[in-house]
C-alpha cells in the first residue's frame, strides 16, 4: 500500500516535471506501446494505466475473434486460398504463352493489397484495435514470410487475416501449427518441398538426384520459432524433425491451401529432443509442432522477444522469468503472458525506454494524421519503409527485424524522418491534438511555427521518436 | 610479398592448432599506402557458370541446354571473347574486356563459404560476419576490417543499414538512388534551425541528429557538385532505379564521395535481382541485362578507384546448380566465382583451381565445388592492401581460423 502511493506520488511527480525531457508519460507510453500512438484526441489523464492496458487486451482478444474489417479497394486480400492457387497458376500459363512480356498483375496485386492491409490497420484505431495490429505485427515478423518470394506472394495477405491475427492472444501452439500449415510458410521456408522418398538414388533425366528431406522450416522452427539458437537442440534433432514434419504440403484444392500425403511421410520412427515420435500418420507433426511449443526455452525465448517489443530493449531478467513462469503455467497463453507483464513493474518505469522503429513510426505519424487514406499516402509510406531498411511484408529473412533502438537509428535516420512528418503534417487541421500530446519544451518552440507547420514539426520532434 | 605470404599461412596454420596464439593484440597505424577496397555484393546468388562460361567443356552444353552461352544453332561464336582456352567471358560483360587485357582483372571461378546452405538469407548471414554457422549476432566483417585498420571509414551506398558495416566503427550509410541527393526538411534553413532546437535538449538523440544532419547535408553538397559536372549518361541511369541498374548511380555516388574523403576507404555496394530460378536467358535476357548493369558500374569504379592498391572485389553468397532446371533456370548451388580488380591484381587469368564440369567433380553431382574458402582470398587481399598480418586478419574474421587454414593455398592475386 506504502509502495503503491509512493509510486502514485512518484509517477504525479514525474508527469509535472518533464518540462525539458522527453514526453515520457504513461498515457503516451500506453497509446504508443500499446498501439501506435494516439489519434487526433485531448490528452487526458490515465489515473490506472495498468488497467487501462489490461482494458484494452480484453478488447483486442475480443476483436481477434472477429473478421477484420477490409476496405473495399483491398478485397483481393479476401480471395480464398484455392482461387488464389487457381489464378496464379492461371497467370503462369499466361506467362508462358506470352514469353515476351511476362504478366505478373495478379501476384503483385496480392501482395500491394496485403502491404496496404497493415498500413491501413496500423493507422485506423477506429476500425482496428490498435493493440490488436500491434499483436499482429509482432507475430508475423516472429513467423515471419518474405513477400518478394513469387510463391508467397498470392497467399501472405491470407497468412495476415486468418493464420496471425486470429491467433496472436491465443495458445502459442495454435498459432504456431496454423503458419505451419499455411501456403505462405509452407512456401517461404520449403516445407512444401520436404518429402521422404523411396529410392534417395533415383536421379532425374540431368542425373540430378530427386529431392527428399528439405530441413529448411525443421531448423528455423527450432531456431527462430519456438526455443531459439544454442538452447539445447542439436543438429540430429533438426534432422528428426524435419523426417517428423514430411508429407506435409501444400494444396491447390483444399480451402486451409495444406494437405498431408501419407505416401511422402517417413513412417521411420525419430527421435526429437529425447522423446521418440513413432508413426502417427498427419498427427506426427502436429504432436511435434505442440512438444516443441511448450519447451522451457520457447516460453523464454518468447517472453523475452514480447519484453523487447513492449518494454525495453534489454528487460530485466526478473521481468522476463516471471513471463516465461507463466506461459509454462498456461501452456503457453499468450494473453496470459501480456498480463504478466502489463502488471509488472517495469513496463511503466520509465528507465525502460523504447525508440520506434520506422513501422512503429510511420504508423504512428499516419494514425495522428487521421490513418491512411489514399494512394499518395500507402505509396509515400511504403517506399519510406523501404528506404529506411524496414520493408513492408519484405524482410527477408526468417529471424524478423530487430526492434532495438541501435538498428534503426543510422545517422540519417531522424532527419529522414522528418521528410516523411513533412510529406503528411500539413493536412492535420488541429494541430494542438497533437502538440498536447508532446513535452512542453517541444511545444514552446512549436507554438512560434505557422500552424499548418506544427503537427509536421511535433512528428519530427524527439517526442514522437519514442514509444 | 611471397616470404611475407608464406609468413602469414604458417601463422594461419599457427592459430588453427592454437586458436590462443593471437590473443595478444597488434594494432596497426594507418599506412600511408594502405588502398582502398570495395565489395561489390550480388545478392541473391548471381550465376558465374555464365559470367565466366566454360566453352570449352562438353558438359556445359549438355547440362545446360537452352540457357548455355554460345551453344544455340544461331550463336555467333566470333563474338564470344575466350579469356583463356576454358572460360569465354559473357558478352554483356565485354565493357571489362580492356581490363582482363590491361591484367587488371581476375576471378576466381570455386570460391564460396565452408559447405552448402542453400538459402540465400542464411547464406548471407554467413558472408557478412565472415562466420559459417554462426546465427548469433555479429559484426560485420568489414566493420570489423576497419577497426583494425585504425582510421579508415566506412562507407555503404544503397542500403539501409547491411549486416556486413554493423559494428563498432560507425559507416557512413547513403541511401540508394536519388534520395541521396537530397537534403529535403533540411533543405530549409528556418526548419532546420527548428529541428536543431528541438533536438538540441534531448541529451540521447542530439548528437545522433546533429551527426546525421552534417552526413546527410555534406553528402547531397558533395553529390550535387559531381552530378552537375557528370554526362547525360547518368540521368539516364538514375531514371530507372531498380537494382542492378540503380548500380551504376550508386557506384558514381560512392565514388564521389571517397574521393572527396580520403579517410574512406571501405567501400560497400550491392545490387540484387540474381535469383535467376526462371527463364534466366542466355546471350539475351534477364541476366544478361543485369551484367550488362553490373560491367558499367564495374568499368565506372575500375576507372576512377584505380591507386596501386586499391581493390575491387565482386561476390554471392553462393553459386547457381551447374544444370538448368525444368524453369529454364538454375537454383541454389554452391561455389561462385569471385571478381578481383585493381592495377596491382595479377589480372588476365583465371585464378585458383578448376576441375571442370565432370559429373563426379562436382559437389553433390549439381554444384561447383568450393576449393577457396572466401575468406582466405580476402585474407590475402587484406594482406596486400592494408599490410595486414595473421593475428589482424584473425579480427577481421573471428572463430574462423581453420577454414581460413584449410583453404589456405596462395592463389597469387597480386603481380610481383
Amino acid at each position: 500500500m506504502v509502495r503503491k502511493s509512493f509510486l502514485l506520488l512518484l509517477s504525479l511527480l514525474i508527469f509535472f516535471t518533464r518540462l525539458s525531457h522527453a514526453d515520457d508519460s504513461k498515457e503516451w507510453r500506453l497509446y504508443s506501446r500499446f498501439g501506435y500512438g494516439p489519434a487526433q484526441i485531448e490528452k487526458h489523464l490515465i489515473p490506472n494505466v495498468k488497467s487501462e492496458a489490461t482494458n484494452r487486451l480484453r478488447d483486442a482478444l475480443i476483436a481477434s475473434g472477429q473478421e477484420a474489417f477490409i476496405p473495399e479497394s483491398i478485397n483481393i486480400v479476401k480471395t480464398s486460398l484455392p482461387d488464389a492457387f487457381e489464378r496464379w497458376r492461371e497467370q503462369r500459363k499466361l506467362q508462358q504463352s506470352l514469353q515476351s512480356t511476362p504478366t505478373k498483375e495478379f501476384t503483385k496485386e496480392m501482395s500491394r493489397a496485403a502491404m496496404a492491409l497493415r498500413l491501413f490497420q496500423c493507422s485506423h484505431d477506429q476500425v482496428e484495435n490498435p493493440l490488436l495490429a500491434k499483436m499482429t505485427e509482432f507475430w508475423f515478423n516472429h513467423l515471419n514470410v518474405y513477400t518478394y518470394k513469387g510463391s508467397v506472394q498470392p497467399f501472405i495477405g491470407d497468412y495476415i487475416i486468418n493464420v496471425i491475427r486470429p491467433n496472436v492472444l491465443g495458445n502459442f501452439e495454435d498459432l504456431l501449427i496454423a503458419s505451419f500449415k499455411h501456403p505462405a510458410m509452407l512456401y517461404y521456408l520449403d516445407q512444401w518441398l520436404n518429402a521422404y522418398v523411396e529410392n534417395p538414388t533415383q536421379t532425374n533425366r540431368f542425373n540430378v538426384q530427386v529431392k527428399g528431406i528439405n530441413e529448411n522450416y525443421a531448423r528455423e522452427v527450432l531456431e527462430l520459432h519456438t526455443m531459439g539458437v544454442n538452447s539445447g537442440y542439436t543438429q540430429g534433432d533438426v534432422q528428426s524433425l524435419a523426417r517428423i514434419l514430411t508429407g506435409w504440403t501444400i494444396s491447390a484444392k483444399n480451402e486451409s491451401g495444406s494437405q498431408f500425403v501419407n505416401r511422402l511421410h517417413d513412417k521411420s520412427d525419430q527421435t526429437l529432443l529425447g522423446r521418440t515420435f513413432s508413426n502417427q500418420g498427419e498427427e506426427e507433426a502436429i504432436s511435434a509442432l505442440k512438444f516443441l511449443a511448450n519447451q522451457p526455452q520457447t516460453a523464454r525465448r518468447i517472453s523475452l522477444r514480447l519484453a523487447q517489443w513492449f518494454v525495453s530493449d534489454h528487460p530485466s531478467k526478473q521481468l522476463v522469468d516471471a513471463m516465461a513462469n507463466t506461459y509454462m503455467q498456461t501452456h503457453g497463453n499468450i494473453y496470459q503472458v501480456m498480463t504478466t507483464m502489463i502488471e509488472s513493474d517495469d513496463a511503466w518505469d520509465e528507465s525502460n525506454q523504447l525508440i520506434k522503429t520506422p513501422f512503429d513510426y510511420v504508423c504512428s505519424v499516419l494514425t495522428a494524421a487521421g490513418g491512411a487514406k489514399d494512394l499518395k499516402d500507402y505509396t509515400n509510406a511504403l517506399n519510406f519503409l523501404s528506404n529506411s531498411g524496414q520493408p513492408m511484408n519484405a524482410w527477408q529473412t526468417p529471424d524478423g527485424y530487430s526492434t532495438m533502438a541501435d538498428q534503426w537509428m543510422s545517422a540519417e535516420a531522424l532527419s529522414r524522418r522528418a521528410d516523411f512528418a513533412f510529406s503528411i503534417g500539413s493536412r492535420v487541421e488541429e494541430p494542438e491534438k497533437v502538440l498536447n500530446w508532446i513535452s512542453k519544451n517541444s511545444r514552446t518552440i512549436i507554438a512560434n511555427e505557422k500552424p499548418n507547420l506544427q503537427a509536421s514539426f511535433a512528428f519530427s520532434s524527439p517526442d514522437f521518436m519514442r514509444k | 610479398m611471397n616470404t611475407k605470404r608464406r609468413d602469414l599461412l604458417k601463422w594461419a596454420s599457427l592459430i588453427a592448432s592454437c586458436s590462443s596464439a593471437y590473443a595478444a593484440s597488434v594494432d596497426s597505424s594507418l599506412s600511408i599506402d594502405s588502398g582502398r577496397l570495395i565489395i561489390v555484393l550480388l545478392r541473391g546468388a548471381y550465376d558465374g557458370l555464365s559470367a565466366f562460361f566454360p566453352y570449352s567443356d562438353p558438359n556445359y552444353k549438355i547440362f545446360r541446354p537452352t540457357i548455355s552461352i554460345g551453344t544455340q544453332p544461331e550463336a555467333d561464336q566470333s563474338v564470344f571473347y575466350k579469356l583463356d582456352d576454358d572460360f569465354a567471358l559473357h558478352p554483356s560483360l565485354s565493357a571489362l574486356i580492356p581490363f582482363w587485357e590491361e591484367k587488371r582483372f581476375a576471378f576466381i571461378p570455386t570460391t564460396g563459404l565452408s559447405k552448402p546452405y542453400r538459402s540465400h538469407f542464411e547464406a548471407q548471414h554467413y558472408l557478412e560476419t565472415g562466420q559459417d554457422g554462426n546465427n548469433s549476432m555479429s559484426n560485420g566483417w568489414l566493420n570489423n576490417l576497419a577497426s583494425i585498420n585504425k582510421g579508415s571509414g566506412l562507407i555503404g551506398v544503397g542500403e539501409a543499414n547491411p549486416e556486413i558495416l554493423r559494428g563498432l566503427i560507425p559507416p557512413k550509410l547513403v541511401p540508394r538512388g536519388n534520395a541521396a541527393l537530397q537534403t529535403g526538411v533540411l533543405g530549409n534553413l528556418h526548419h532546420r534551425a527548428v529541428l536543431e532546437n528541438l533536438y538540441a535538449k534531448d541529451s540521447a538523440l542530439n548528437d545522433l541528429f546533429i551527426n546525421g544532419e552534417n552526413s546527410r547535408l555534406n553528402t547531397a553538397m558533395m553529390l550535387n557538385q559531381a552530378q552537375m559536372s557528370s554526362s547525360q549518361e547518368s540521368m539516364q541511369a538514375n531514371k530507372d532505379a531498380s537494382a542492378p541498374s540503380a548500380l551504376l548511380q550508386d557506384s558514381r555516388h560512392l565514388v564521389a564521395l571517397m574521393q572527396q574523403n580520403a579517410n574512406l576507404k571501405l567501400g560497400f555496394l550491392s545490387a540484387g535481382g540474381w535469383d535467376t530460378h526462371a527463364g534466366q536467358g542466355n546471350e539475351r535476357g534477364a541476366l544478361s541485362n543485369n551484367f550488362l548493369n553490373l560491367s558499367k558500374a564495374l568499368s565506372y569504379l575500375q576507372d576512377n578507384i584505380n591507386k596501386p592498391n586499391d581493390v575491387i572485389v565482386v561476390l554471392s553468397e553462393f553459386g547457381r546448380t551447374v544444370h538448368e532446371n525444368a524453369s529454364r533456370g538454375t537454383d541454389h548451388g554452391f561455389g561462385n566465382a569471385m571478381m578481383v580488380m585493381g592495377s596491382q591484381v595479377n589480372g588476365g587469368k583465371r585464378l585458383g583451381r578448376w576441375e571442370g564440369l565432370a559429373l563426379e567433380r562436382l559437389n553433390e553431382s549439381r554444384d561447383l565445388p568450393v576449393f577457396h574458402d572466401y575468406r582466405m582470398v580476402l585474407s590475402q587481399i587484406f594482406e596486400r592492401v592494408f599490410n595486414f598480418n595473421a593475428q589482424q586478419i584473425a579480427k577481421v574474421f573471428p572463430g574462423s581460423q581453420i577454414s581460413i587454414a584449410a583453404g589456405a593455398q596462395d592463389l597469387h592475386i597480386f603481380k610481383g
